[in-house]
């Protein structure tokens, strides 16, 4: 099966490895991730601070090129562009004279027609269906994932219909379970890591990140696991600094989901370039003797 | 806003609040002070401002202290407070409105690394389609420069803010989290006339 996909900036930038990660974990599970062309990008959280329109038009233009493909789905990995995209989406269709104003500026019409999902809207559906336990080399025994959504996959600036519960989401929790591993119950799943204040206002990031990590700790976990590259990159590349600051004694992986599955399903920790991690998860995996 | 409430003019409040209420899409006057958003905002401790407090700011007219409170440039767009709401206010938009009202007004902005960064940020995809994250480091410590320069605070201020991130960009280079090759959309010819529809709206 072909679905498009829409990688956004950061699949093709710092968190490279996320995109090589989906594509290899989706074809290995039957799906092949078509990327869409000449894509641009969609303005993330910066756009709508600075102007309504584009915040709604850079999405706009994928859409179109989107609808172009005649798939009838498109994944989208990071959250930010997923919600920005769904969205725009949103807007555009309760608002045909905006659609109109913005379609003539594109060679490629917005329809509206494509279903953009996360890649846990995928994900669960493979692990419900028993997809993944059928690829299944080895059990996750012992990783205990305080799973980490982040903000953005649940929570919208308007009203919006997911398949999950917006303040304690379980779409994550089954999909490790599904692999074997044992998620935990912990309060901070939904909470923000502060996003681009990482760059532009630290100090209230790395706060937001303490708390985060000390819940995570507290529950007894030994990894996070997330489907952001903004959160990955914030608690793994910022996590030293944290500790730190705020006098934690343990650092603890931060894996993003489609690492797990690929180790899971018998990738190795190259062909899932783990290397790459700010904090190391080799000895983690080591320790539990799953690679 | 301490004495406001007895100085309330209508007259004086009603083009802020409409401004507001049109742009952001949010119904501010169905706000009945509950405080819900207050109770789950992650940076509510830091602002002082909470989001309840900066709508009745908003509804007594006061677009100043509107424009320039913590709440509006700490906030990290999280939409916890919009999504608890019991009146489907969202004030992670009307932050962003203040944000855009504030920048179209050339007010000094409050926090100006935050307001730099989302420049930087739409400048970067102006250009190549695309975001480069080398590109928006370079734009965004730039416009910090710039201004450092400008309120003379010397070298010192400017060296320690790049010090900081070449630490950072340098651990990113040793994980191989950084791309050097610069990643472009092809047609953006059509993300330039895109822009400028945003510019003549803005204008007109």
């Amino acid at each position: 099966m072909q679905i498009a996909y829409y990688p956004g900036c950061s699949l093709h930038a710092s968190s490279e490895l996320y995109d090589i990660q989906c594509k290899k974990v989706f074809k290995h599970l039957g799906t092949e991730l078509k990327e869409i062309e000449d894509w641009n990008c969609c303005g993330a959280t910066s756009a709508s601070k600075i102007d309504d329109f584009l915040s709604v038009a850079l999405p706009a233009r994928n859409l179109g090129i989107a609808d172009a493909t005649g798939l009838s789905e498109m994944l989208i990995p990071c959250s930010s562009c997923y919600n920005r995209t769904l969205v725009s989406q949103k807007i555009l269709s309760e608002d045909p004279e905006l659609k109109n104003k913005i379609n003539t500026e594109l060679s490629q019409k917005i329809e509206g027609k494509i279903r953009i999902s996360s890649i846990l809207d995928i994900l669960l559906s493979k692990a419900n269906s028993g997809e993944i336990a059928e690829k299944l080399i080895k059990k996750l025994e012992g990783l205990k994932p305080a799973c980490y959504y982040g903000c953005l996959l649940t929570r919208f600036p308007c009203d919006m219909k997911i398949f999950d519960n917006i303040e304690n989401p379980q779409g994550m929790e089954t999909v490790c379970k599904a692999i074997g591993a044992e998620p935990l119950d912990w309060s901070y799943k939904t909470d923000c890591c502060g996003a681009s204040a990482s760059v532009n206002d630290t100090e209230t990031s790395l706060f937001l990140m303490s708390q985060i990590i000390k819940d995570a700790l507290a529950r007894g976990a030994n990894c996070f696991v997330t489907t952001c590259p903004m959160c990955q990159v914030n608690m793994d590349a910022y996590q030293d600094k944290v500790c730190k600051r705020y006098g934690i004694g343990k650092k603890i992986p931060v894996f993003f989901i489609t690492e797990l599955l690929g180790i899971a399903m018998g990738f190795n920790p190259q062909e899932m370039q783990i290397e790459r991690h700010f904090v190391d998860c080799l000895g983690l995996l080591n320790e539990l003797k799953l690679i | 806003m301490s004495s406001s409430v007895l100085q309330f003019e209508p007259e004086l409040s009603q083009p802020l609040i409409q401004e507001v209420m049109t742009r952001s899409g949010q119904n501010l006057l169905s706000c009945y002070q509950c405080r819900r958003c207050a109770a789950g905002c992650p940076v509510g401790d830091a602002t002082g401002v909470t989001p309840d407090r900066l709508i009745r700011m908003i509804i007594f007219g006061e677009r100043q202290e509107a424009l320039n409170n913590l709440l509006v440039w700490k906030c990290v767009a999280c939409y916890t407070c919009g999504t608890r709401c019991p009146n489907n206010i969202q004030t992670a938009r009307i932050n962003e409105t203040l944000k855009q009202i504030s920048k179209e007004a050339h007010n000094k902005p409050l926090l100006p690394k935050v307001a730099a960064f989302h420049d930087a940020f739409l400048r970067s995809t102006s250009h190549f389609g695309r975001v480069n994250e080398l590109e928006v480091m370079g734009l965004y410590e730039m416009q910090n420069a710039k201004r450092e320069l400008k309120q003379g605070s010397g070298w010192r201020a400017i060296a320690d803010e790049i010090k900081n991130q070449a630490k950072l960009g340098i651990l990113m280079m040793k994980k191989k989290r950084i791309h050097f090759r610069l990643d472009k959309t092809k047609k953006r010819s059509e993300i330039k006339r895109l822009y400028k529809k945003a510019k003549d709206k803005a204008g007109g």
